[in-house]
């Protein structure tokens, strides 16, 4: 389908829609991140890239984000914009069914997790957990393209 | 701390504006404030604690600055910011939006160069380079940065105005069966499928 792209994780192929999240992102990329203060601490990018995880832990570390998305992000990321809701709740809607997928790899112990992947990700929370559940949520929405960024 | 009282008009519209990752910030002079008026530079990355000032652009006139090579890792993002001055007076710091070089660059259409024979035409198309902060740097195709990057091409024939698209991931395209003797008009548009981008059809 136009716009799908699969991932391949090592046996494991995941589509995901990605030219329709882009999209969504783009179209409120300027109002999330306009609500985000702080420029001097991200949630994905600092102090650890990453552009620097190994490849045999790419897998995990996206079931990890995407759980992280699902479970603390979307939830915590209402405005009283009606057609910025609209947009993430689509773009919650499509990590959904990715992470579904995403388990689906994990039950077939395609998704293995290494060290780096664990360390990585306890450090996303550790950034995360270091600002208030709002501010930290609307911070890890405008960084969804450093998601994808590295996912491509 | 002989910091200036800040009451002169803001810089207006400080902004990025990006081709194939050469990035030039740029923003217009403070409402009704005429000749005289310096401005300094400063810039951030995002998620890193600091901003740091831009030595060339300290003190200049001109309302733009090259930052380039200080916003050429495409796997960060960036902030910059932009303050005036005038007879002792200065202005806030006015800051752009996020900028992500990657997804929030323009892109040039690709080079085309066309060779035929009597009944087809051979095009071979070339991606622009990401833009070099210095003559000695290596040369980074923009294929490189976008690996999902597509070209699509239009093929006129000028006599009976019939038009062809193709949609390529390669460079190259043949293009056979063609009249001998007929002019015919090849131009080509870079397409990036994810981040979305597109670049103008070439001349």
């Amino acid at each position: 389908t136009a716009g799908v792209k699969i991932f391949h994780f090592g046996a494991c192929r995941v589509p995901m829609s990605m030219t329709e999240i882009r999209a969504g992102f783009t179209a409120i990329k300027a109002n999330i991140q306009s609500r985000d203060p702080i420029r001097t601490l991200s949630i994905l990018s600092h102090p650890h890239s990453l552009h620097k995880v190994k490849s045999s832990d790419r897998c995990c570390i996206t079931y990890q984000l995407f759980t992280f998305y699902v479970d603390k992000v979307f939830k915590h990321c209402r405005t009283e914009d009606s057609f910025v809701n609209r947009k993430i709740s689509s773009i919650a809607n499509s990590f959904l069914s990715t992470r579904r997928k995403l388990g689906q790899c994990r039950e077939q112990n395609n998704c293995m997790c290494g060290e780096e992947s664990t360390e990585k990700f306890k450090q996303i929370l550790a950034n995360y957990e270091g600002l208030n559940v709002t501010s930290a949520a609307m911070k890890s929405l405008g960084e969804l393209d450093i998601l994808l960024d590295w996912m491509e | 701390s002989g910091e200036l009282y800040c009451s002169l008009p803001n810089p207006r519209n400080v902004r990025f504006e990006s081709i194939n990752m050469k990035n030039v910030l740029h923003w217009s002079a403070p409402e009704g404030t005429g000749d005289g008026v310096l401005y300094k530079v400063k810039y951030a990355v995002y998620g890193v604690g600091k901003w740091i000032r831009k030595p060339e652009c300290r003190n200049i006139n001109r309302t733009w600055c090259d930052l380039s090579s200080e916003t050429s890792d495409y796997e960060d993002q960036y902030y910059a910011s932009v303050k005036a001055f005038l007879n002792g007076a200065c202005s806030d710091w006015m800051e752009t939006t996020r900028f992500n070089p990657l997804t929030d660059t323009k892109i040039d259409p690709p080079m085309v160069s066309v060779s035929s024979t009597d009944r087809s035409i051979s095009i071979i198309l070339t991606a622009p380079e990401k833009w070099k902060t210095s003559p000695g740097e290596e040369s980074i195709s923009l294929l490189q940065v976008y690996p999902g990057l597509q070209y699509n091409v239009s093929v006129l024939n000028k006599k009976t105005k019939k038009r062809w698209f193709f949609s390529i991931s390669n460079n190259t395209l043949v293009v056979p069966w063609l009249e001998p003797g007929t002019a015919y008009c090849v131009s080509a548009q870079i397409h990036v499928p994810t981040p979305v981008l597109d670049s103008g059809f070439s001349k």
